[in-house]
């Protein structure tokens, strides 16, 4: 039991999750609320962290299940979070100055993600950018893990399948 | 000497693209990706969108943090939430207090049973007596109890933990309701009173509707609507009792705790 969360690891963990706010929710400034919330929950259930244990993975799993009961409160439909009309990714910033990439090929890989279903979406960016171990990815969503890998292969199925469709094709790098 | 190469399935390919095998594996789908071009392209897509990805989006790590975010991640002087515990309190008392009028009205229009109270207190009666097999899942399968309810209702589905006010999660079961499944939970404390917790989603867009008592039968209900879905906490207790109950439930279902990690 901790009676106080470590404040230089929470402050330390902010980048990040906004990072996968923005995955969640597709945009800026419901990310940010996102974070917030997840932020004040963290502290309301601080006597549910054990120290030593992973922060980040913990405040992740809060933010999963946050997003995961706004949206019902919102009662939207993923797709209305999602990103699949036009308007979607529109806050998702591609890096002015690309190394391995050009920035086009940036911006279709970001648009076709925020193509892909929510729970596409999450598994893969907790897998490919976070670099969570399969397992978990499973605690924090709270999945089995073979739902995790089933989701895995359909999101990057779609995306090569999107690279295939789309005008700049994504190069393959050695 | 002649081996059958093994054979790579995707989930080894992911976790080769991830990283996540030991070194043996590596080297295995290493050499079966010399073998099969077929599987080495796949691969090298997926590892060319790990790389894009990660461009992308390691950039967004550098953006100022906006400071009600970083006075959100100090420790709160107060309590910060709109739906904290004093809130789901407040809401409680006064729901319990006016008693909402014109709510059935409102139920029965958007076909909701106001008679769900009363079957709720049925099912109570019905499996808390059932000393042999109250359940059909134990909690001894928390997760796979919870998964089972989720995919079962269409509905992500959580088993409050109601420790701090005396219960223990015995299981749960699935009943069949009028046109959708309701989901059980039953708890038990340790003067072996047991509690159930019943719910089942009700059509998109349904009203919110704050808490109402009834007594059915000597069993006390509370139930509520929210998130489309019609809860109600049925026992045999007093009113005070399971009012304190249903606030650590409500307080739960409404923003449910976050999992352990499990290491």
């Amino acid at each position: 039991m901790a009676a106080t969360l470590p404040h230089a690891d929470l402050i330390a963990a902010i980048p990040r999750l906004r990072r996968y706010a923005r995955v969640l929710t597709g945009e800026v400034t419901r990310a940010d609320d996102l974070v917030q919330d997840t932020l004040a929950r963290g502290w309301e259930k601080r006597a549910l962290w054990q120290a030593g244990t992973d922060l980040r993975a913990w405040l992740f799993t809060i933010m999963h299940n946050v997003f995961v009961n706004q949206r019902a409160l919102a009662r939207r439909d993923a797709r209305n979070v999602s990103l699949d009309d036009d308007e979607g990714g529109a806050g998702w910033q591609v890096p002015v100055q690309a190394t391995q990439f050009t920035r086009v090929e940036l911006i279709e890989t970001m648009h076709s993600v925020g193509r892909l279903p929510a729970p596409q979406r999450e598994v893969l960016m907790l897998a490919a950018v976070e670099e969570m171990r399969y397992e978990e990815i499973a605690s924090v969503m709270g999945i089995p893990v073979g739902t995790v890998m089933s989701r895995l292969s359909r999101a990057r199925d779609k995306l090569r399948r999107m690279a295939g469709e789309a005008p700049a094709q994504l190069k393959m790098v050695k | 000497m002649s081996m059958v190469p093994p054979l790579i399935d995707d989930d080894l390919l992911h976790a080769w693209v991830d990283n996540q095998l030991p070194a043996a594996r590596t080297a295995e789908v290493e050499a079966a990706l010399l073998r099969d071009p077929d599987l080495a392209a796949r691969a090298a897509a997926w590892r060319a969108q790990n790389l894009a990805l990660r461009e992308g989006m390691d950039a967004w790590l550098d953006e100022p943090v906006p400071a009600k975010l970083v006075d959100a991640a100090r420790a709160p002087a107060r309590m910060p939430h709109w739906r904290s515990w004093a809130a789901a309190a407040a809401m409680l008392a006064v729901g319990v207090t006016l008693g909402w009028t014109g709510r059935d009205t409102m139920l029965a229009r958007e076909g909701i049973p106001t008679t769900f109270a009363r079957e709720a207190a049925f099912a109570h009666a019905i499996y808390t007596i059932d000393a042999r097999r109250p359940v059909e899942v134990s909690a001894s399968d928390t997760q796979g109890l919870v998964t089972w309810l989720t995919r079962r209702l269409g509905q992500p589905a959580h088993a409050p933990d109601l420790t701090s006010v005396g219960f223990e999660l015995v299981g749960g079961r699935l009943l069949a309701g009028n046109e959708k499944p309701t989901a059980l939970l039953m708890y038990e404390n340790a003067g072996k009173q047991r509690l159930t917790l019943q719910w089942r989603k009700l059509a998109p867009g349904t009203e919110e509707a704050q808490f109402r008592y009834d007594v059915e039968n000597g069993v006390g209900v509370f139930y509520w609507i929210d998130d489309a879905c019609a809860y109600a906490l049925s026992g045999s207790l007093d009113r005070r009792q399971l009012l304190a109950v249903a606030r650590v439930a409500y307080g739960q279902i409404v923003a449910p705790d976050a999992a352990l990690p499990t290491k």
